[in-house]
């Protein structure tokens, strides 16, 4: 390198590690797709009562202005929109990424206790009240939000079967068909977003967390404790996650959140294999004993000096954990064992095989949603592997 | 007779539109018989230089805008054109008409071939008429030249039963199979140490002559260049700014960096005056021993231990640099290590300021951290890449309790960076925006925010060029000398302690065989080792310079 370059380099801001992957990850097309996909889910899934329901979004009855779907936004619907504003309101604050993070969590945290505490909608709910009174001509005025049906509304006194192929009825429009209950299949997708999203992150954070930590210990200490370590990886990865699925809800009922700890908790071991091996290498490194020989604290040592730099093969790793949850979720809805009422891509689609005539419809769009998000999460796996490897990044630029 | 001529060679790195020239406009001319030395800091484009002679640079990478390579042989007088040669012609020249030889041992030849299979190979390509036997006996041969104790069964063998020195032999064997016209050698001797390095210096020498072959060597060591070659350039920035006989450039240098590269050896740097010392005794080492358990069979037994430090003893003065000599593998990083407690101690007794911290727990160790510091070896990875330099200087503080608050330490940190000649906007820089040089000096600053009373330098000028090294070591020297900081140089260059070091320890299989003031034992060694770890690598002081050929 001449001087000429070093000056020239030295002038320029520096930019930390994590823009730089960033900046790189942008460059490649096959991320930009993904995070564009996932970004239309998330404000799909944030806005979802606003996309689909089949309250009013405002409504003019007896000269009386009210809007019966903001009245009807559950606890859930607060927590999805504050999360979303938490995140607009961090992107621009100037902060380390974990501390971001940190706080983001603790926020939503926060505002779901809030929200639970306080967002009482109404429990009995006549979904139909509102179009017998349009007809009725009570309202003066009325707006509905684009799909004017909610996930549960149920138009099992329409048709005689509920199942209808997109815009076959006169009447109504469903852009993409109702389900075997009558229910609008756009709307159902679009509220089953969020358990996509959801148990793909909440799962796959879990067995961030818990790999992580048994995975560094393993690393750095090694010995007794790597040995004690491997052998639990072992057993936790003979375990049949989709088995343990089953009989865990055979026993205890199915509930979403209970599927988002089995995963997470079942899926922590390949983490704690990246890390493991990751440390064991650092822990040689001469910043790692000069920082040893600092005297600084091991909790320093371990996620302030080691763990940053053994990032790169975690980060890959998550992303294709997330679209394997996603997976996880929609397999277990296909067989039947998912969720009853609440809508899920996987439940839908196994709507479509059940009933005696094929109703494509109940195939390609669900199918479609789960094929596109787990193949977007694995594109952007794919280009984050090359963003955060410095050789193709070099190779690049020469 | 001439063997191989460049002619106004330059080449270009880069790819999609945006060249940047490595390699200008050079010209040299080698004979056979003759061995031309190229030397240069890292960078400077020797190795580019030697591989576009092997047609070796990827072309998607490279390209020569201008120049011609010319080969000179038997069967072509006027010259085999190498440069855009095509594939045929050039896998012809390899190996057969110019052999090239590697820096690592360790990973030029390929781990799962036994030795005699890879030597084989050559022959079956560039001697396609040679019967099973024929090839045998010129293995054998070949090994037996470059002086490998037992063929017969070492080409059964796989690479990793041999040691680096071996290793290399068996490369020189390998390239000089097909008896080629003309040896590229890339720096075959810098991984290697300084015993190993002469002898086979020595064997190359020997086997050229043997031979009559040309060679051209690529080094940035002067000492080599002594030793070995006819005629040396030297290269800076892609450019080769001075040619000639080797006496002659060695002893009357004309050009500017030439001259400041040979005043830049550590042998022949100024000697700065230096202060009187009291005897104040700053760290004891009595009777220490690291052994590694082996362990063997299913129940893990121990069934002996590698001893890798064996009961030494030495101990370390204020204000004092004592320098720890030894060749690889003889233990002298684990003793560091033991020292600063990072490992430990099998046996003996390590007393800091008279306090005996061998047996301290890892949390009464803490506090006494700030103390002892240690500067490593590779400047690639001393500082956490993660980190803008800044915190790798105040973390530590902040965790010693020095400072008040932040903004105070920020202050002192950049004061640390002005003394080891740091620009202060170094500090929200990260640690790849800097060259090994600097890296090296953020390290040593990031040693010394503690104000620690003993230092601990693992090599830590070895991977860094002359001149670099130079400033360090001047730095250290200096730094030692207004702080009285004790200081363990562990080192194996002999320039390096005889400027640096006013003690020093000669290491040799996990025991001292040598010790004394650094004066005494330079200029009259007692054990026989030291004499040879002495007479390995030349020192290039005024007297041995006389003694060089024209």
């Amino acid at each position: 390198m001449t001087e000429q370059q070093l000056s020239s380099q030295q002038s320029q801001p520096s930019k930390p590690w994590s823009h730089q992957v960033g900046i790189a990850l942008l460059k490649r097309h096959s991320a930009r797709i993904g995070l564009l996909w996932i970004g239309i889910l998330v404000i799909i899934a944030t806005f979802s009562p606003f996309l689909a329901s089949s309250h009013p979004l405002y409504m003019v009855m007896d000269g009386k202005v009210s809007s019966p779907l903001l009245m009807h936004l559950s606890a859930q619907d607060w927590v999805w929109l504050a999360a979303f504003s938490f995140v607009l309101l961090l992107v621009k604050w100037s902060r380390p990424l974990w501390q971001k993070l940190l706080l983001w969590t603790g926020l939503v945290i926060v505002s779901a206790l809030v929200a639970n505490a306080f967002a009482s909608p109404p429990t009995l709910i006549i979904y139909e009240q509102y179009r017998e009174m349009q007809a009725a001509g009570q309202l003066d005025k009325v707006i509905y939000a684009p799909i004017p049906y909610s996930a549960k509304d149920y138009l099992r006194d329409y048709a005689n079967t509920g199942v209808e192929a997109p815009l076959e009825a006169t009447e109504r429009t469903h852009w993409l068909g109702t389900d075997e209950n009558g229910a609008d299949v756009a709307s159902r997708m679009i509220h089953a977003s969020r358990i996509a999203l959801g148990i793909g992150f909440i799962a796959t954070g879990i067995a961030l967390v818990i790999g992580t930590i048994i995975g560094g210990l393993m690393g750095y200490f090694s010995g007794i404790v790597d040995i004690i370590g491997m052998r639990l990886v072992e057993i936790f990865e003979a375990i049949p996650t989709l088995f343990l699925l089953l009989s865990f809800v055979a026993f205890f009922g199915r509930s979403i959140y209970m599927m988002m700890v089995i995963i997470g908790i079942t899926a922590w071991s390949g983490y704690a294999r990246y890390v493991r091996a990751e440390f064991l290498k650092l822990r040689q490194q001469d910043f790692v004993q000069a920082a040893v020989a600092c005297g600084l604290p091991l909790r320093s040592i371990l996620f302030r000096h080691m763990l940053p730099n053994g990032l790169a093969p975690l980060l890959v790793a998550t992303s294709f954990g997330v679209a394997s949850a996603i997976l996880a979720e929609a397999t277990l809805s296909f067989l039947g064992l998912g969720l009853i009422d609440d809508p899920s891509w996987g439940q839908l689609l196994n709507q479509a095989v059940q009933s005696s005539t094929f109703n494509w419809w109940l195939a390609v769009f669900p199918g479609g949603a789960i094929f596109m998000t787990v193949f977007a999460y694995n594109l952007l796996g794919e280009a984050l592997r090359d963003a955060v490897d410095p050789h193709t990044n070099r190779s690049r630029q020469a | 007779m001439k063997l191989l001529e460049i002619k106004n060679l330059s080449t270009d790195l880069g790819g999609e539109g945006h060249w940047q020239s490595v390699v200008k406009n050079i010209s040299l001319t080698i004979e056979s018989g003759q061995t031309y030395c190229l030397v240069g800091e890292s960078g400077s484009g020797k190795s580019v230089t030697a591989l576009s002679m092997m047609g070796l640079l990827p072309e998607t990478k490279f390209r020569h805008p201008s120049g011609s390579i010319k080969l000179f042989t038997e069967d072509s007088a006027a010259g085999l054109e190498l440069l855009g040669a095509d594939y045929d012609l050039m896998r012809s020249v390899r190996g057969g008409k110019i052999a090239m030889i590697f820096q690592e041992p360790m990973t030029s030849l390929n781990p799962v071939q036994t030795i005699g299979d890879q030597l084989d190979e050559a022959l079956q390509i560039h001697r396609p008429d040679w019967s099973v036997s024929q090839r045998k006996d010129r293995i054998l041969a070949a090994l037996k030249e470059v002086l490998i104790p037992d063929p017969e069964n070492r080409i059964k063998e796989y690479p990793h039963r041999l040691s680096g020195g071996q290793r290399q032999r068996v490369m020189i064997a390998m390239a000089l199979i097909c008896e080629p016209a003309l040896l590229i050698a890339d720096e075959p001797t810098t991984a290697l140490d300084v015993t190993v390095q002469a002898e086979i210096l020595k064997l190359m020498g020997d086997l050229q002559s043997r031979y009559g072959m040309g060679m051209l060597f690529i080094t940035h060591d002067f000492g080599v260049v002594a030793q070995i070659a006819d005629k040396v350039g030297v290269m800076r920035h892609g450019e080769l700014v001075e040619t000639g006989n080797t006496g002659d450039v060695l002893r009357n240098p004309q050009h500017g960096y030439t001259q400041s590269l040979i005043a830049a050896l550590p042998e022949r740097l100024q000697r700065p005056s230096r202060p009187e010392k009291g005897h104040q005794t700053l760290l004891e080492v009595n009777d220490v021993a690291v052994h590694f358990p082996v362990r063997r069979g299913l129940l893990r037994r121990v069934v002996d231990h590698f001893r890798a430090v064996d009961g030494v003893s030495f101990q370390v003065n204020a204000g004092e640099i004592v320098a720890l000599v030894g060749e690889s593998g003889c233990g002298k990083t684990t003793l560091g290590r033991a020292i600063l407690r990072l490992q430990d101690v099998t046996d003996g007794q390590i007393l800091l300021n008279g306090q005996d911290i061998t047996h301290l727990s890892a949390k009464a160790m803490r506090p006494l951290r700030r103390q002892m510091q240690v500067v490593f070896q590779d400047p690639g990875s001393s500082l956490n890449p993660r980190l803008p330099i800044h915190t790798s200087l105040v973390e530590p503080m902040r965790v010693q309790g020095i400072g008040a608050n932040d903004s105070e330490r920020t202050e002192r940190a950049a004061a640390f960076l002005q003394r080891v000649e740091m620009p202060t906007n170094s500090l929200w820089r990260y640690p790849h925006e800097f060259s090994g040089g600097q890296r090296q000096r953020l390290a040593i600053a990031r040693a010394l925010v503690l104000e620690p009373k003993f230092i601990l330098c693992d090599e830590i000028t070895s991977a860094l060029d002359v001149s670099v090294q130079a400033g360090i070591l001047k730095l250290l020297r200096q730094l030692v000398d207004e702080d009285n900081i004790g200081m363990l140089f562990i080192t194996h260059n002999m320039g390096v302690v005889d400027y640096l070091a006013d003690r020093m320890l000669v290491m040799h299989k996990a025991k001292f065989v040598e010790s004394g003031d650094t004066e005494s034992v330079m200029q009259a060694p007692q054990c026989d080792y030291t004499r040879t770890l002495l007479s390995a690598v030349p020192r290039l002081d005024d007297e041995y310079l006389a003694s060089v050929g024209p």
